[in-house]
């Protein structure tokens, strides 16, 4: 599971949630933390690409973070994203968000838990049907 | 350092790479002159050198993509697990007693894991013996002194402090990490800056313990993390940098050594061969075998029946100008002579055994005979006191 949160304690909450519910998790700071995200590099994102969901609490403020969404969904077309929305989203943003699970920001931990629980079952019961 | 095969996608492109660079040096070494491999090899091992130490220095300077990652929760959602690193600060009071503290909450877990610290040198040597004993003894007496042995458990080990919680993250699996050290780093102890390196790596809460001796723990605001993780930083690196430095030149020196090999090699190879060829021409060796040959009275029997004086060798090959030993052992008790006047000898053979030149200036054959009085009949004919030398 990769949880992408600017902050660094809301991160680690909500990774510690997804501990004890019984995922392994790797929490990144995403652009803001690093200046440069490897996803928008040749070489991708090896955190994302070893993740069965990925979590995005990153906003679509800044052009760096709605690249990394776009991005997400290129390289990974196949990774559940579960991304945390702004309620004052501007309209025009919708396509950026087209195979995305979406959650209404501020999601608290429990129900971040409780939709990557109800996404991994979700897709646990498609990859059975599709078997 | 990160491993290659942290993910599919990275051990893909190390292999591939480790693939090509095999290739280049195959290549080199079955079509190229001799020095091209050595080369090749030096070059990729120098690319693969400075990348690792690219990644070491990133890794040094906290320059690493912050990612932290944790394991699943293992035991019930009521169980706590808390990682403990401590060493130096293992008999400190106030430490103990957070531990007390820790083991006394219902369904907590303590693993107290204290690396033993050991210098490159001891370990190089192998002479860890007495540091894990030093580590072991600490921690037993820290224990006896927590009780709560159901809950509370020890571990030391001889790996890098921060290896040794990767490992612990792998087995104890802890969903809270405390590390104890000291304001400033004491000889022996753990780096200030190791809290800081849990906090980066893994993505559970860590809580970073200072003590004094005899005084409480306090935890360190932001900024003097953030000075440990420079200062220390800086320092590791630096020492990274000059133990680089000293494999850097420690590897030219063994490769410009193979490459000096080869060549004195190729070296030696292109002077046998052209002596070889030299000689194939010349159609004998360079160096005269010394010819070895005795004057002995009554030794040969001539046509009539009656034995008569002579050399045991008559006829020699000689190269015009080129000096050729003769060993003569003259059994006789009066001297004789091999004299060939057009070919320019004259050599008085005494008794005993001797060692002769004969050399020869001009191309031809030319009749040799003793001048000394001798046997008369044997010093007419040749194959007795007389011969035959052929130079040319």
């Amino acid at each position: 599971m990769l949880v992408e949160h600017p902050d660094e304690e809301t991160g680690l909450a909500i990774a510690s949630g997804l501990r004890f519910a019984g995922y392994a998790v790797a929490i990144c700071p995403g652009p803001a933390g690093h200046g440069r995200c490897p996803l928008t590099g040749p070489a991708g994102c090896a955190p994302a690409h070893d993740a069965d969901l990925v979590v995005s609490s990153l906003g679509t403020e800044s052009e760096a973070a709605r690249e990394v969404l776009r991005e997400l969904r290129t390289h990974y077309p196949d990774t559940p994203l579960l991304v945390e929305t702004p309620s004052d989203m501007d309209t025009g943003m919708g396509e950026l968000f087209d195979g995305c699970h979406q959650l209404p920001a501020p999601a608290s931990t429990e129900q971040i838990v409780a939709a990557v629980q109800s996404l991994s079952g979700h897709t646990a019961e498609e990859a059975s049907a599709g078997a | 350092m990160r491993s290659p095969f942290h993910s599919e996608q990275e051990a893909f492109r190390f292999v591939l790479l480790l693939i090509l660079a095999a290739i280049a040096v195959t290549l080199a070494a079955v079509l190229g002159p001799t020095w091209l491999a050595p080369v090749v090899l030096a070059v990729v091992l120098g690319a693969a050198a400075v990348r690792v130490a690219q990644l070491r220095m990133r890794k040094l300077r906290g320059l690493e993509l912050p990612v932290k990652m944790a394991p699943a929760h293992v035991g019930s959602a009521s169980e706590r697990r808390v990682l403990v690193v401590a060493n130096d600060t293992l008999g400190e009071e106030a430490l103990l007693g957070e531990i007390m503290r820790l083991a006394s909450v219902a369904d907590t877990h303590v693993l107290l894991l204290a690396p033993a610290l050991i210098p490159p040198g001891a370990r190089l040597t192998g002479a860890v013996d007495g540091l894990l004993d030093q580590a072991r003894i600490r921690l037993e007496a820290a224990l006896d002194r927590v009780g709560h042995r159901l809950t509370v458990a020890g571990g030391i080990s001889e790996a890098d402090p921060l290896e040794a919680i990767e490992d612990a993250f792998a087995t104890f699996v802890p969903d809270e990490v405390v590390v104890s050290t000291r304001w400033e780093r004491a000889a022996n102890g753990l780096e200030p800056r190791l809290a800081g390196l849990v906090r980066e790596r893994f993505a559970v809460p860590v809580r970073h313990l200072v003590f004094e001796p005899g005084s409480a723990a306090r935890e360190p605001d932001k900024d003097t993390e953030a000075r440990y993780r420079l200062e220390f930083g800086k320092a590791a690196a630096r020492r990274f940098g000059l133990k680089a430095l000293t494999g850097t030149g420690v590897l030219a020196a063994v490769l410009m050594s193979m490459v000096a090999l080869v060549q004195s090699s190729e070296r030696g190879e292109a002077r046998a061969a052209s002596q070889a060829a030299a000689e194939q021409i010349a159609g004998s060796p360079s160096v005269a075998k010394v010819v070895a040959l005795k004057v002995i009275p009554e030794y040969k029997r001539g046509p009539e029946g009656e034995k008569h004086d002579a050399f045991t060798t008559t006829e020699f090959t000689v190269k015009v100008g080129r000096p050729q030993k003769l060993t003569i052992d003259n059994t006789d008790d009066v001297p004789h002579s091999i004299t060939a006047p057009e070919a320019g000898v004259n050599i008085v053979v005494t008794p005993g055994t001797h060692t002769y030149t004969l050399l020869v200036k001009r191309a031809g054959t030319f009749l040799w005979f003793c001048t000394f009085r001798c046997d008369e009949w044997a010093m007419q004919h040749p194959g007795y006191m007389s011969g035959y030398i052929t130079a040319s």
